[in-house]
Order: C-alpha cells, then sequence, then structure tokens
C-alpha cells in the first residue's frame, strides 16, 4: 500500500504552515520519519490517519483519496494508528478497552475479537494484568495497550508516532522488532526521536524540518552525509567548537567528544565512520548541500 | 453505535462518585422529609403520590447527572482517546449516538433505583399495587425524557465553555428554568420547553404545573394544557435535545482543528 504525498500544506490556524508543500512517496515495507521537535511528524501522520484536514495538496493511500469522506473510511478499515499523545479511557480495563476499539474497528464476531485481543496482550506482555483498570497502568503500559489496540484489525497500514517513547529497553527491541516483521506485505510508517530505532528497521526513511522534506532516501544514504565528519578529539580543555557534539564520554586524560564537523576540529582529531545519528546530524550543519534534496 | 452504548454505559455505571452523589442526595431526601414520610407511605392516592415523587426525583436528581454527564464527549480529546476513536472506521455519528444514549442510560439506573425502589415500597406498605404502573409510567414520560434533555445538553455545552462553568450555569437554569413560579419572575418554568416535564405532568398525572401564567412573560410558551400539548412538550424537549447533539461535530472540530 503506498502513500502518494504531493504539495502538501497544512496550517493550523494562525500560524506558520506546519507542513509546506509536502511532496513524499512512501512505499510499502516500512519507512521511517525523522524531525525536529515541531517540523510536522504528528500533523503528517494525522492526516495521514484521516483526523485532520490538510489545508491543500494530494493524499492518496493505495489510490484512495483520504480528503474523501469515503477514502477515508476506505483507508481506516485497514489502518492501525498509534498516536504520539495517547490516552486511554481509566475506568476500563486493557482488555475491556481493546475490545472496545475492536468493535469499532468492525471485528464483529465476539469469539474472534476475543481471541485476537487475548493474543495481542500476550504479544504486548500485558496477559497477567488485563484485567486491571487501566486508571493504574503506568506510561510505558499505557503505551503497550496503544501499541495492542493499532494491531487489532492485522492492519496493512501502520502509523506509529513514536511508538518507543517511555518504553523500557528490553520492550523497545521487542517491539522494533515486531514492527520490522509485520512490515512485509505491510506499509508501516514510524515517527521517532531515537535514531537507532530506524537504524534498525527501516531502508528508507525521510526527513522532516519546518514543514518540508529535507531528506529521502535510505539508511545508508543518510549515514554517508557524515562521511569525513565524525571525528573522536580527547581533551580536558574546553570543549571542541564549530560543529556539533554527539557526545562526551570520561576517559583517562579529559573528556572524548564525538562531534560531526565538516573540518576536523583539532589538528590530533581521529576521524570515525558515521553512523545513521551522524548522519542526520550532518543534514542540519551548514556544507555541500548539491544533493541534499535528492528524491 | 452499539460499541459505544455498551462502553459508555459501562464507563458510567462505574463511576462511584454518581452513585455517591446520588445516594447523597436521596438520603439527604429521605431525612428531609423523615417526618412526613410516615403518611405518605400510607396516603391511598397511589396516583398522586407517585406523581409528586417523580416531581421531586424530576427536580434535585438531574442536578447530579446534569453535572456528572458533563465531561462525557469532551473527556475524549482531553484524555487523548479521541485521536484512536477517531481513526477507527466506525461513523462518527453512530459513535455520538452511542455514547449519548449510553450514558445517559447509565445516569437513569440509579433514578430508577431510587424511583421504583420507593415505588415498591410505597406499594407494599399502602397495599396498593397499582403505583407501580403508574410509577413507570411516569418514568417513561416524565423522568426519561429529562434525562434525554439535559443529556444532551450536559454532553454538547462544554464544547463551548469549560465543563465546570457549565455545571455552575447549569444548576442555575435548573432551578430557575424548573421549579421557580412564572408569576414571581420571567422564567421558563411552567412551559412547554420546562424539563421536569410540566406539561405531562399535569394532563397525565394530575399535578397542577402547567398552562398560562396571567402577564407572565413567556406565556407564547404556556398553551392550555391538554394531551396535545403535553405530547407537543415532550416532543420539542426531544428535539431540541436531537438539535443540540447534532451541533456536536461542528463544536468539536473548532477546538480540534
Ligand atoms: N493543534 C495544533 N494547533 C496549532 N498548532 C499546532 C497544533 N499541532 C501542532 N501545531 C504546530 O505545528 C507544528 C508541527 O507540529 P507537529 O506536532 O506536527 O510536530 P512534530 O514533528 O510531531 O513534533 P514532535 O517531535 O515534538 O512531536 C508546530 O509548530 C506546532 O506548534
Ligand atoms: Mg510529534
Amino acid at each position: 500500500m503506498r502513500i502518494e504525498i504531493s504539495g502538501l500544506t497544512k496550517t493550523y490556524k494562525g500560524k506558520v504552515p506546519a507542513l509546506d508543500g509536502l511532496d513524499l512517496l512512501v512505499p510499502t515495507g516500512m519507512f521511517g520519519l525523522l524531525g525536529a521537535n515541531g517540523a510536522g511528524k504528528t500533523t503528517l501522520m494525522r492526516i495521514l490517519a484521516g483526523l485532520l484536514r490538510p489545508t491543500s495538496g494530494d493524499v492518496r493511500i493505495g489510490g484512495n483519496d483520504v480528503t474523501s469522506r469515503a477514502g477515508r473510511q476506505a483507508v481506516q478499515r485497514v489502518l492501525g494508528y498509534l498516536p504520539q499523545d495517547l490516552g486511554v479511557y481509566p475506568d476500563l480495563s486493557a482488555r475491556e478497552f481493546l475490545d472496545y476499539v475492536g468493535l469499532l474497528k468492525g471485528i464483529d464476531d465476539r469469539a474472534t475479537r476475543r481471541r485476537r485481543v487475548g493474543e495481542l496482550l500476550e504479544v504486548v506482555a500485558l496477559t497477567s494484568e488485563a484485567d486491571r483498570r487501566l486508571r493504574g497502568y503506568s506510561g510505558g503500559m499505557r503505551r503497550r495497550v496503544g501499541i495492542a489496540q493499532a494491531l487489532l484489525a492485522d492492519p496493512r497500514l501502520l502509523i506509529v508516532d513514536e511508538p518507543t517513547a517511555g518504553l523500557d529497553p528490553e520492550e523497545r527491541i521487542r517491539f522494533r522488532t515486531l514492527l520490522s516483521q509485520l512490515a512485509g506485505e505491510r506499509t508501516v510508517l514510524l515517527s521517532t526521536h531515537i535514531v537507532d530505532d530506524i537504524a534498525q528497521t527501516c531502508r528508507e526513511l525521510a526527513v522532516l524540518a519546518k514543514g518540508r522534506l529535507v531528506f529521502r532516501g535510505t539508511v545508508e544514504d543518510l549515514t554517508r552525509r557524515a562521511d569525513r565528519r565524525v571525528w573522536s578529539v580527547v581533551t580536558a580543555g574546553p570543549a571542541p567548537s564549530g560543529g556539533t557534539i554527539v557526545s562526551a564520554l570520561p576517559v583517562e586524560g579529559g573528556l572524548r567528544y564525538r562531534v560531526v564537523a565538516a573540518t576536523a576540529p583539532t589538528l590530533d582529531a581521529e576521524s570515525l565512520s558515521p553512523n545513521l545519528e551522524d548522519g542526520y546530524l550532518a543534514l542540519s550543519q551548514p556544507g555541500p548541500v548539491e544533493d541534499a534534496m535528492r528524491p | 453505535m452499539s460499541a459505544a452504548f455498551r462502553y459508555e454505559f459501562l464507563m458510567q455505571v462505574r463511576k462511584r462518585s454518581m452513585w455517591l452523589a446520588n445516594g447523597a442526595i436521596v438520603l439527604l431526601l429521605g431525612l428531609l422529609s423523615a417526618r412526613s414520610l410516615g403518611d405518605v407511605l400510607d396516603d391511598p392516592a397511589a396516583k398522586a403520590t407517585m406523581a409528586s415523587t417523580a416531581v421531586l426525583v424530576n427536580l434535585i436528581l438531574p442536578v447530579g447527572y446534569g453535572c456528572f454527564l458533563a465531561d462525557r464527549l469532551v473527556r475524549d480529546d482531553r484524555l487523548g482517546v479521541a485521536a484512536i476513536l477517531d481513526a477507527t472506521p466506525a461513523s462518527a455519528a453512530g459513535r455520538l449516538a452511542g455514547k449519548y444514549l449510553g450514558s445517559c442510560a447509565a445516569a437513569a439506573v440509579p433514578l430508577a433505583i431510587v424511583y421504583f425502589g420507593f415505588a415498591a415500597l410505597y406499594a407494599a406498605t399502602a397495599g396498593r399495587p397499582v403505583a407501580l404502573g403508574w410509577a413507570a409510567a411516569l418514568f417513561a414520560v416524565v423522568i426519561l425524557p429529562a434525562v434525554l434533555f439535559v443529556g444532551a445538553f450536559a454532553l454538547v455545552v462544554p464544547l463551548l465553555i469549560p465543563a465546570p462553568l457549565f455545571r455552575v450555569l447549569f444548576v442555575g437554569y435548573w432551578f430557575w428554568g424548573n421549579a421557580i413560579s412564572p408569576a414571581a419572575m420571567p422564567t421558563l418554568a411552567s412551559s412547554l420547553v420546562t424539563p421536569i416535564g410540566s406539561y405531562p405532568l399535569e394532563v397525565f398525572f394530575g399535578v397542577d404545573l402547567a398552562g398560562p401564567e396571567p402577564g407572565a412573560l413567556f406565556n407564547f410558551l404556556r398553551p392550555e394544557a391538554t394531551a396535545a400539548t403535553a405530547l407537543l412538550s415532550i416532543g420539542v424537549l426531544l428535539a431540541l435535545a436531537t438539535l443540540v447533539l447534532s451541533a456536536a461535530p461542528a463544536l468539536r472540530a473548532r477546538i480540534t482543528r
């Protein structure tokens, strides 16, 4: 199921555009979405999920126009959506909440619904807590309920907005592995601030900045943006300037900095091989921009 | 719609505060009327007794359920559940109807318990089983329409103003628009749009509550009390409820888009 977006603009009342003439093609499979706070990721996902009307532009999902009522319904029938600001009803148990969403998703047969809810509670490791009221759930547990509801109707399109925020490391890894396994025939659109989650699951990704597309390509492409731009500097003195500091690790003789910079920050800086996060940081730095908009 | 009905009912019925508040009000009423309760329970006039109890129930208890129902619709957005529900293919109108009817039904459960509980007590002590029949009629014709009327406003108005403010205004309106005599000051009481059901109470159950009041404002809403105007009154209340509900999607879009 392909997502074709062209000229998509969304302007909230009296604000600068949250999405500004966005053109993007999301193929079947796993696709990552990166961008700073306020870049427009959530706005894009809410439009795709049929919750928000674009100001202008065209969005087709599997050929359906999400701005029309019929198209939106067609998309929502195959959609699993995990919102970023996820909420649950505190006065229902996880099992009841999932049953409710299952009904709304049109899983009418009671036995099927029960079985499906049971399976998913197992998947998100909540079986033993399933009959407790959601009021008493921790943030991470609620998110797991959110993940379960997104997967309920075996969606062909999964839109997950920062799904791993608040999950413990084990759950996070379990969930992103699950997403990759699910991808295959499905389309999974994943937004996150945890660059590693994308590095571990996606082949392709897009980066948004201020509502515009600043990168679209493979994980390798983006990583390569930081080729010969990642440096290791050990110093006890002031932090190296003129680049983005990725990390600062205490070592003998001071701190070892990992720096993304167009030129070596010091004479004795050692060049390192880049990872995806370095590539993402390099993207926002001045430097050769000749192919920054490669489609 | 049935899904929303079922779960909205369940959630509202589970609210402990609803039971506590209803319990407290009933207890208070019971204490206040304790001295006369003995006389009431012996009163052989089953219809009049059931009718005056219905007036009391309808005058006092809506203050409670009107306040409880005020968060039902707005909380979906506040809790962040709306995004999940709105992304399902279920029709938004159906979900709204289910939510409305489900939470109204839940609000009616304590009313039914209180009212039919009293009716059963009366029927037993006064030896008048016919009271149960009158109670059923009054519940259907007078108490339920009030629930549906109040429920619609309680769900929708907090989309416009904060729920706490709605509660304050609602309680003020409730006594002004129901309990005050039109002879005393301009009010919507004793009219076709009086939610405690002045017209059906007067016409079908013999409580003197409706009809024109010489010299009062809004007399155009107070035709002669007849069976036709009583039915019209119920129809008007339900139509107003539907009208208010149908404004909900547009009002919600205003705050979420
Ligand atoms: N409901 C809203 N009303 C008005 N402005 C909004 C609304 N939602 C988002 N915005 C604005 O739109 C822009 C994009 O926000 P959006 O939530 O899409 O970003 P994001 O990439 O998801 O950010 P984050 O990483 O923080 O989740 C921001 O400038 C934000 O202030
Ligand atoms: Mg976001």
